[in-house]
């Protein structure tokens, strides 16, 4: 497998040049990651809007908790062949859209009259999903495997973080909004990370 | 529990973690404090307190290596750090505080309690919730959309400013029999309100009340009792048509159509005008229009853009003898009355049905009656445009007699008149 970043074929075999629906999959793709980016990063700002100070001040610096199931791109992802980076940009999706429920669920008893907060959390956990299977739908394209663990069990690991994010909040309602902020965080950080990656195998786009 | 945990508010249902899902929170670390291994408890977690209360809490530190100190802990509250007066060492793990005195809660989602450590790192943090409980709703409103509906307001009790979110509930009953239901659809037409969209029950009358509650307490308001017969509203005349009355410079027509879902109801229905100058803001209204679908304006201003509007009174409806409520007023729909250099008489009244002359064989034989006098009896002044003054003339003396009497010129019964607005 190639590990050269920017090459759509893994086998860089000169001779199989990207099909044009590829090509197109991948722009379309690569378009929605950058959408997503700014809507990540408006959530970001309602969320700690409605937090209330320290959330939002400049240095506001919580633990940063660590989400069962999910954590922050590796600093070594850049240096991954491009189908390992986007099989881990998949995985990271499909992992934020229950949590992002959890989120949603929990601001919704903390802020039921924040509806524009709930709303983007709403969306913003469809858009995970939505993002996370078309990154799916760009690997099958490339003919590279897209899940590594059978649908069952990535199902329990899915659940599994579900509780742990529930059980969590239950300690209270100042981690509820810690790990909120970290959820929103990470969801900004993996759909930045989509869009980048995704750009390095649109034609023509930075090598 | 902690003390002061809040109440079913901010509770969500709570089951006993599984174990699996804690274990893999602990195998990935518990929460860690920026400098060391170090977290903390705060106690209470999550209180709610008073407006003007006190709390007494404390920051309890624990972690690996044992041993951690209390010493250099500090307090923030909503991001400013609290004074050091406030706070003491309770033994060498534990910061005590004492706020005295407490504000309502900045933001809905509770006060944000958090000690740090020495380098400024979270150790942890709690909630606080200080408001007021809620006072009872009041002034209950209610109006019925072509009796397939039931739409009420009310007014929060203290102006709604709790500072804790408060929950309000619309409540109903048929008043002989029936179960408590809950209306479901809030905030239709403002953020105290609330819509019942069907099964509505007719010539039998409803109670209604709301419930507020918040961490702190409930309130309910007084019951409201009505027949939704009662409280029936429609939708504006459709079809609003004016125009000019031939070449009369001081007049228009307004012709419009009964509300289509009250047609076969609405024999004792009323009806207001309203019209304006076109770069005025000041209506006049004619309300005295009764149930007819058309009126004729007179005493316009000529050469000028005029904005009428129609709004119906579903009275009597089904026999109810209560007042109805008036509909929206229609869109405003605009006319011209004809350029002129004499100005026409100052205000404006609807012409009853009874008086008016149409564009029929009346006139047309006064105008061949005029013309033959100004022929043959040197009456040269005569003018239909004097006819019409004459008659406008005629009309405001008559209504002034009737007044004084207190009737109205088609003898129905009077009803309120409001002044022009």
């Amino acid at each position: 497998m190639s590990r050269r970043e920017g090459s759509l074929d893994p086998q860089a075999d000169s001779s199989i040049s990207p099909l044009p629906h590829l090509e197109a999959k991948i722009r379309q793709t690569h378009s929605l990651a950058r959408l997503l980016t700014k809507y990540a990063e408006q959530l970001l700002q309602e969320y700690v809007q409605h937090q209330g100070d320290p959330f939002g001040l400049p240095g506001f610096s919580p633990p940063r908790l660590p989400v069962a199931g999910l954590s922050a791109p590796a600093p070594g992802h850049a240096g991954l062949p491009a189908p390992e980076r986007l099989r881990l940009d998949a995985a990271a999706l499909s992992a934020l859209q229950p949590l992002l429920d959890v989120v949603r669920r929990h601001q919704a008893e903390l802020n039921p009259r924040a509806p524009r907060l709930l709303r983007r959390l709403e969306d913003a956990a469809r858009q995970a999903r939505a993002l996370g299977a078309a990154v799916e739908a760009v690997l099958a394209a490339l003919g590279a495997e897209t899940r590594g663990p059978p649908a069952e069990p990535a199902a329990a690991a899915a659940a599994a973080a579900v509780a742990a994010a529930t059980a969590a909040t239950d300690a209270g309602v100042f981690p509820a909004k810690v790990l909120g902020l970290r959820v929103c965080g990470l969801y900004r950080e993996w759909v930045s990370r989509t869009e980048g990656d995704l750009g390095q195998l649109v034609p023509g786009g930075p090598a | 529990m902690p003390a002061g945990r809040p109440g079913p508010a901010a509770q969500s249902a709570r089951r006993p973690p599984p174990l699996l899902p804690l274990l893999l929170l602990c195998v990935l670390g518990a929460p860690r404090a920026g400098s060391g291994a170090h977290t903390a408890v705060i106690s209470p977690q999550d209180p709610t307190l008073l407006i003007g209360s006190s709390l007494q809490a404390t920051c309890s530190v624990h972690g690996d290596p044992p041993g951690a100190t209390a010493e250099g802990l500090y307090w923030t509250l909503n991001g400013r750090r609290l004074a050091p007066e406030l706070s003491r060492v309770l033994n060498a793990s534990t910061l005590a505080l004492a706020l005295a005195n407490l504000n309502g809660s900045r933001q809905q989602s509770g006060d944000n309690l958090v000690c740090h450590a020495r380098d400024g790192s979270i150790l942890a943090g709690s909630c606080l919730y200080v408001g007021l409980p809620p006072e009872k709703p009041f002034n209950i409103s209610c109006w019925s959309k072509n009796m397939k509906d039931l739409t009420c307001r009310w007014t929060p009790g203290a102006h709604g400013e709790t500072f804790l979110h408060t929950n309000y509930s619309l409540k109903y009953k048929l008043r002989w029999y029936g179960q408590d239901n809950t209306c479901e659809e809030y905030h239709t037409v403002g953020p105290h309100s609330c819509h019942i969209p069907k099964d509505l029950a007719l010539f039998t009358p409803y109670e209604i009340w709301v419930e507020a509650t918040n961490r702190l307490g409930s309130a309910r308001s007084d019951v409201l009792t009505l027949d939704i017969l009662d409280v029936v509203t429609t939708d504006p005349p459709p079809d609003v048509h004016v125009s000019r009355v031939g070449g009369l410079e001081d007049q228009l027509s307004v012709r419009w159509v009964s509300p289509p879902a009250l047609k076969d109801f609405l024999f004792q229905a009323k009806y207001q005008i309203r019209y304006r100058v076109e770069d005025s803001v000041d209506w006049k209204v004619v309300d005295d229009v009764s149930n007819q679908t058309s009126c004729r304006l007179a005493g316009l201003k000529p050469g000028t853009v005029y904005f009428v509007q129609v709004r119906c009174n579903p009275f009597g409806i089904y026999g109810s003898k209560k007042a109805g409520i008036w509909s929206e007023w229609s869109h405003p729909t605009a006319a011209s009355t004809p350029r002129s250099e004499r100005p026409g008489p100052g205000g404006g009244a609807c012409e009853p049905r009874g008086g008016e002359p149409s564009s029929g064989p009346v006139r047309r034989e006064l105008k061949q009656f005029l013309g033959w006098l100004k022929k043959h009896a040197y009456c040269s002044n005569l003018s239909f445009r004097l006819y019409d003054q004459w008659r406008a003339w005629m009309q405001k003396t008559h209504k002034t007699r009737n007044q004084d009497e207190g009737i109205l010129p088609s003898g129905r019964r009077g009803t309120t008149r409001g002044p022009a607005r």
